[in-house]
């Protein structure tokens, strides 16, 4: 697995320059000064300062000697000194770094400021004040690069042993008696070695090119010996009579420095840190599963058992979302084969597949599922919010009767931004936290209606004192840091408030809060909803917030809507996922003497969706027939399930308040066409 | 905890309690700088006694008479106990005196002065060309890349920038003098003269610290594009331009300074390269021939002056960083 | 197993004009084999309450006692432990879970002593033996949050705090993690403090609940006594809160009051008396006689009230319904 990785990042541009490059630099640093070592003293007395000929390829230096050579040559001492001085900026770093985390609160503060202090201070400065101290030669320009390399190697691994530092493993550790010496090198610096072995890398590439200027300035390396940066400072004076003696030394400088950063890039890369989006080969999205939604087709060539179960599903949605229970016109929004794919390593993922969502005038739905179930993704794909990379695709997709794929951004743009509104999970993160939450709002009429500065301002304060914002006028001109979580929340419904919307689209708008700021967050929008007539769509993982606010409920799992059904048939839930989901999680009426109902496993991963029914493997009713795509179709009147046994009778263990725990008999009741 | 409370009495007659969060961080960052200021000092003193062995000896050369040594010994004032010497150095430093040089026997002071311009304007220009063409470059690649699109433009300008910033200001000076000084012959090759003089040593400090913000800008834009509040303004159906320039922008500046910060530190620092390359006759030259000629009054000035510019920009920039983002600075203090 | 007993505990964070005082004298008792719940509102100091019991936050006031004795904070055996919220923050992603379960052991073991215990563990909590290899990348927040288990029980603990347990995990496999706790609990006798937000998470696994608000503990009773006839206005505000199937969001005693809407106050500027009096349905916003409320604190004389309520209104609780 490892290995294959390595050899992949090889493979690809960045990988296989910076090994080429570093190889070719690591064989010349061994087998140069052995090979061209003599040839490159020979002084030539008949050659002085020559430019480039068929003897001297890039001429001669002031005494004749070769300068094709001597950069070659000088490969071995300009990797060596640098390599060197990294590994002593590299172990002071560490042991700076690691020092706050081993010696405790008080000293470890003292080591954190000290390091603060010395990283202020460039790093070829701090080199020149340590060049003075140490000596002008090779080995104090070592230690002078060394050691101005440490502080800014010490703060990485600070941050780095920080960040870890407050993770719960940590504590966990802390809590089991594991010593601080323990917890330094077996908990701490294993999490954070990638980080640090890329910016040694790099650290090395820096520190040849700081070499290469401390002896350019004639600080570093002293004359017999000499390194790139030597020859460059010699072939400076003479870049009249030969560039190249000026030019090459810089370029091998440059390339070797390039072979480091290159290094550093890749083996970031293979661990992970940095994340190539290759759109390698995704080949084709494969087609929707209904094309026309009045019209049976086939188009799952191959599956013929699919597309025939595809043709059922077609005429039954029809029939019943548009025929018998509503008039079209009603609708707010009307989606259908709703299907999210996003490009992956290994093809397209669908994490929403196929959902069919109709949103009637004045009617609150809500849809419940787990993480991953792709409800949110279908709320934001709805509202053209869906993250850019994301291939968003409907046979049909209606808000108001406008068709919203047909549609440009900027042509759309004012039927949204007034009849559409949104209220997103985390209120903390939600706002633009550098600007003041009146103008948050004011910009909405301000874009949409042409209002004037004053009388979006105003509008603004009157929706915060709508939405119960105490001293909303105050309020308006804060910053949303100033607010609370729940004060938040309401001035995001707020800012949904600034037009008069159609539709209010709130994906987990109380996740966040506490139960008792929940309620009033749920209570401001159902308020909402019955004064201004808007449709509210309500997404959350609790069906028992759902089934307090809606009045009909869509449960998702793994990309599809697996049940749809009245509130108060939630006790005759006929989709096992939606019975199970019912009985596992407790509520204040749950019999504590008894086990809760479990389901055993996980949800799947959207890209390893099992065929047929996703819920099929956790499932205690699961047979053959579960492996072709079930249909939603009517289980009674305006409840329907995606499923091959819908289950009748109450659930049990019952959580409806006053109802008895009856016992479950599974009725493999009809289901197959 | 001991700053705060002097700049609150400092300022005037504040009631206790009351805690403006500008005066306790101004409070702060000033003793910061007080600190660094004073490690700095203590150390440009120290490093004159770090040498090993006899610093004058060293200077002087192993061939100087002995009385010539003591003499200097004693002019320097390296003869008394360190913790006079300290004191003498600080009042010298309060009244304007840095010692005489070593080597020209001229007052230090009278160097920097006649030194400083020319580096100071080098610095200054080469930050005013940062400033105006990386946060422009940076942006404008963050809208166009956004979403993973245009992996070209991504690519190109990614691996252009990192090859280019991968060069050190010298080398690139180097090269910029082969080919529009020595083969063009459209610039003059070294020394400061007229507006000409400065485009080829600008260019050459700004290039790498230009790319290396524009990459920063646009990473931390692509990442602000990202957060929940970007998205809140898409759902606003605010036009784009708004979108990028009112809600994602100036929430990407506040990392872009404070890495930047760091680059100017070093661009300033760098200068002592370029400046060799090309003959500048500024504090770089001064610093170099100092070291070389072992001349420690004239080191000890330089590291100063160099030192003193690096914290007067980290403060510029925390500054700028606190009027931007006025929570951070809340919350620090 | 035995007692655990915080006696005056109180946890201050920052200096100066900063400090917030996150646990303010809280007296409460885990009885040996028993479950308290401890519920709360986030910011209400549960988690730190714990945190200071394993020394991860210094606490600076009272005592942390168990069977009588203060805790000992050295070395080698550790008599508490702590099984943290995020499953995916609390294993070590570079050690092995046998590695990270074989660790909290106490020491002087030899490996093959060890990697029997380690199998001993993971089947105890229901998971395969053959997983003490693997590392956790590998395994769902389910399987983690049983490791994380695991690794709390090897070290022998005397008292296990449970910090938001299964609040991380999805819905569908929270169930299952409740059951093995109740499980674990009646098998092994264990004293365990468990905590949650979830009023009805804790109902399911308590034998004991205190409610906190503010760093107070304000009733502590019975589990079954506390949810039924709850002696302070807190508890029943939480209890009417808690979504449930088959109710309505207007199901709040007394009915739905607009003013009493407020936010949670800060920890940084606590009211003055009852923390509470703010948004208390039975206190001076609702009763304006009830000035005592905004002026006493009703933690004086709460050990003489049932459930030991912080509330000088606790007998008469229900009778006093608007």
């Amino acid at each position: 697995m490892r290995l294959t990785h390595w050899l992949n990042a090889l493979r690809s541009p960045v990988g296989a320059v910076s090994a080429t490059l570093l190889s070719a630099f690591i064989v010349l640093a061994l087998i140069a000064p052995i090979i061209w070592g003599d040839a490159a003293e020979q002084t030539d007395p008949s050659a002085l300062s020559q430019g480039p000929s068929a003897e001297h390829f890039l001429g001669t230096d002031g005494l004749g000697r070769d300068i094709w050579m001597r950069v070659l040559v000088a490969t071995r001492t300009s990797l060596g000194l640098a390599v060197l001085a990294t590994l002593i900026a590299v172990s002071i770093g560490t042991l700076l770094g690691v020092l706050p985390a081993v010696l405790g609160r008080r000293a470890g503060r003292l080591a954190v400021a000290l390091v603060n202090l010395a990283v202020a201070f460039p790093a070829l400065l701090l080199a020149l004040f340590f060049a003075v101290i140490f000596g002008i030669g090779a080995k104090g320009a070592v230690l002078a690069i060394g050691i101005a390399g440490a502080p800014s190697f010490a703060r990485l691994v600070q941050t780095n042993v920080a960040a870890v530092a407050g993770r719960d493993f940590v504590s966990a550790a802390r809590v089991a008696g594991v010593g601080r010496v323990r917890l330094v090198f077996r908990h701490l610096l294993p999490n954070v070695g990638e980080p640090l072995v890329v910016n040694a890398t790099v650290m090395a590439g820096g520190a040849l090119l700081a070499f290469a200027g401390l002896s350019f300035l004639g600080i570093g390396v002293q004359p017999p010996t000499y390194d790139w940066g030597r020859l460059l400072g010699e072939g400076l004076s003479r870049i009249y009579l030969n560039p190249a003696a000026a030019l090459a030394p810089g370029v091998a400088v440059v390339l070797a420095g390039l072979a480091f950063t290159l290094l550093g890039e890749t083996i970031a890369q293979v661990v992970g840190l940095r994340t190539t989006a290759r759109r390698g080969h995704l080949g084709v999205l494969p087609t929707l599963r209904r094309r026309e939604p009045d019209e049976p087709t086939t188009t799952q060539p191959g599956s013929n058992g699919a597309s025939v179960y595809d043709g059922v599903s077609t005429q039954h949605a029809a029939a019943s979302t548009d025929g018998s229970t509503v008039r079209p016109d009603d609708a707010v929004l009307v989606a259908r084969d709703l299907t999210v794919s996003f490009p992956g390593p290994r093809g397209w993922t669908h994490p929403v597949d196929g959902v069919d969502l109709t949103v009637h005038r004045g009617e609150t739905v809500g849809i419940v599922g787990e993480s991953g179930s792709g409800k949110s993704l279908t709320a934001l794909a709805v509202a053209r919010l869906a993250p850019e990379e994301a291939v968003v695709r409907a046979s049909t997709l209606n808000f108001l009767g406008t068709s919203l794929p047909d549609r440009s951004d900027a042509e759309l743009r004012r039927l949204l931004g007034t009849s559409m509104a949104m209220v997103f999970q985390d209120p903390m993160t939600s706002f633009n936290p550098s600007m003041r939450v009146g103008r948050q709002l004011a910009e909405v009429t301000r874009t949409h209606e042409g209002h004037s500065r004053r009388a979006a301002w105003d509008r603004a304060v009157d929706r915060l004192r709508k939405v119960r914002v105490p001293a909303a006028e105050r309020r308006a001109a804060q910053y949303p840091h100033e607010f609370s979580g729940g004060m938040r929340q309401r001035a995001m419904i707020g800012m949904g408030l600034m037009s008069s919307p159609d539709l209010v689209i709130a994906d987990e708008p109380t996740t966040a809060l506490d139960v008792t700021v929940q309620r009033q967050v749920l209570r401001l929008l159902r308020e909402v909803q019955r004064e201004s007539g808007a449709a509210v769509v309500l997404i959350s993982h609790d069906i028992a917030v759902v089934s307090q606010m809606c009045e009909r409920i869509v449960v998702m799992y793994s990309g599809r809507v697996v049940e749809e059904l009245p509130v108060d048939r939630l006790a005759e839930a006929a989709h096992p996922y939606t019975r199970a989901l019912l009985g596992s999680v407790p509520d204040l009426a749950t019999d504590v003497d008894r086990p809760l109902a479990t389901i055993p496993g996980r949800p799947p991963d959207p890209g390893a969706r099992p065929p047929g029914c996703a819920f099929a493997p956790r499932c205690a009713f699961a047979d053959d027939t579960c492996t072709a795509p079930p249909v939603l179709e009517d289980v009674a009147p305006r409840q329907r399930a995606a499923c091959w046994h819908p289950q009748s009778g109450p659930v049990a263990p019952s959580p409806l308040a006053g109802a008895e725990p009856a016992v479950d008999v599974p009725t493999r009741t009809g289901g197959q066409p | 905890m001991t700053a705060p409370p002097v700049a609150v009495t400092r300022r005037g007659g504040l009631p206790a309690g009351v805690r403006n969060p500008w005066l306790v961080f101004l409070g702060r960052r000033f003793a910061r700088l007080v600190v660094s200021l004073a490690v700095l000092v203590t150390l440009a003193f120290l490093m004159i006694h770090l040498v090993p062995g006899d610093p004058v000896r060293a200077a002087l050369g192993l061939t100087a008479p002995a009385e010539l040594v003591e003499a200097r010994r004693e002019s320097l004032g390296l003869n008394d106990p360190l913790i006079v010497q300290y004191g003498n150095y600080l009042s010298g430093l309060f009244r304007g005196d840095l010692g005489v040089s070593m080597t020209s026997g001229v007052p230090v002071v009278d160097t920097i002065g006649q030194r400083l311009p020319a580096s100071a304007s080098l610095g200054l220009s080469a930050f005013v060309v940062i400033m105006v063409s990386a946060i422009p470059l940076g942006l404008a690649m963050a809208v166009l890349t956004r979403g993973g699109r245009r992996r070209g433009v991504e690519l190109g300008f990614t691996s252009t920038s990192a090859m280019i910033a991968a060069i050190p200001e010298f080398l690139l000076a180097v090269g910029l003098i082969f080919v529009f000084a020595v083969t063009l012959g459209w610039l003059p090759v070294a020394g400061r003269g007229g507006l000409d003089s400065y485009l080829l040593p600008v260019l050459a400090l700004s290039a790498g610290p230009t790319l290396v913000i524009a990459r920063i800008v646009r990473v931390e834009a692509l990442a602000v594009f990202g957060q929940d509040f970007v998205r809140t303004a898409r759902a606003k159906r605010l036009p784009p331009w708004r979108v990028y320039f009112r809600h994602a922008f100036p929430n990407a500046l506040t990392s872009t300074l404070t890495i930047g910060g760091l680059l100017l530190g070093s661009m300033i620092v760098g200068t002592v390269l370029v400046e060799n390359v090309f003959a500048w006759p500024g504090m770089g030259m001064t610093i170099v021939q100092s070291i070389l000629a072992k001349d420690y009054p004239l080191v000890q000035a330089a590291v100063l002056v160099y030192g003193l510019a690096v914290l007067l920009v980290n403060l510029m920039v925390d500054l700028l960083l606190a009027v931007v983002d006025p929570r951070s600075t809340i919350r620090e203090a | 197993m035995k007692e655990l007993e915080f006696r005056d505990v109180t946890v201050r964070f920052g200096t100066g004009h900063g400090t917030v005082t996150a646990v303010d004298g809280v007296d409460l008792t885990v009885p040996a084999g028993s479950v308290v719940g401890l519920v709360g509102e986030s910011g209400s100091g549960k988690s730190t309450l714990a945190k200071a019991a394993v020394g991860l936050v210094p606490e600076s006031g009272g005592e942390i006692l168990l069977d009588g004795r203060p805790v000992r904070r050295t070395r080698g055996r550790r008599t508490l432990q702590m099984v943290f919220q995020d499953p995916y923050s609390s294993l070590n992603p570079r050690m092995s879970v046998g590695d990270s379960i074989a660790e909290a052991m106490p020491r002087g073991r030899g490996r093959k002593e060890r990697r029997a215990e380690v199998a001993r563990l993971l089947e105890l909590v229901e998971l395969d033996a053959s997983r003490a290899g693997s590392l956790p990348g590998g395994l769902s927040g389910g399987q983690r949050q049983r490791v994380a288990l695991a690794r709390a029980l090897a070290a022998e603990p005397e008292v296990i705090l449970a910090d938001e347990i299964t609040s991380a995990l999805d819905v569908s496999v929270q169930g299952a993690v409740l059951n093995l706790v109740r499980d674990l609990q009646r098998r092994l006798g264990l004293s365990i403090l468990f905590i949650s937000h979830n009023l009805s998470v804790v109902r399911y696994v308590s034998d004991l609940i205190a409610v906190m608000y503010l760093g107070r503990i304000v009733e502590f009773g019975p589990a079954a006594e506390v949810l039924s006839a709850p002696r302070h206005p807190y508890t029943q505000t939480l209890l009417d809160a808690a979504p449930r199937v088959g109710t309505s969001l207007d199901d709040a005693v007394p009915a739905d009051r607009s003013e009493l809407d407020g936010e949670p106050p800060s920890p940084h500027d606590p009211p003055s008396g009852c923390a509470f009096h703010r948004r208390c349905p039975y206190g001076p916003l609702v009763l304006p006689e009830r000035t005592i409320c905004a002026e006493d604190d009703p933690m004086t004389g709460a050990d003489t009230r049932p459930h030991r309520a912080a509330c000088h209104f606790a007998a008469d609780l229900e009778v006093s319904i608007p």
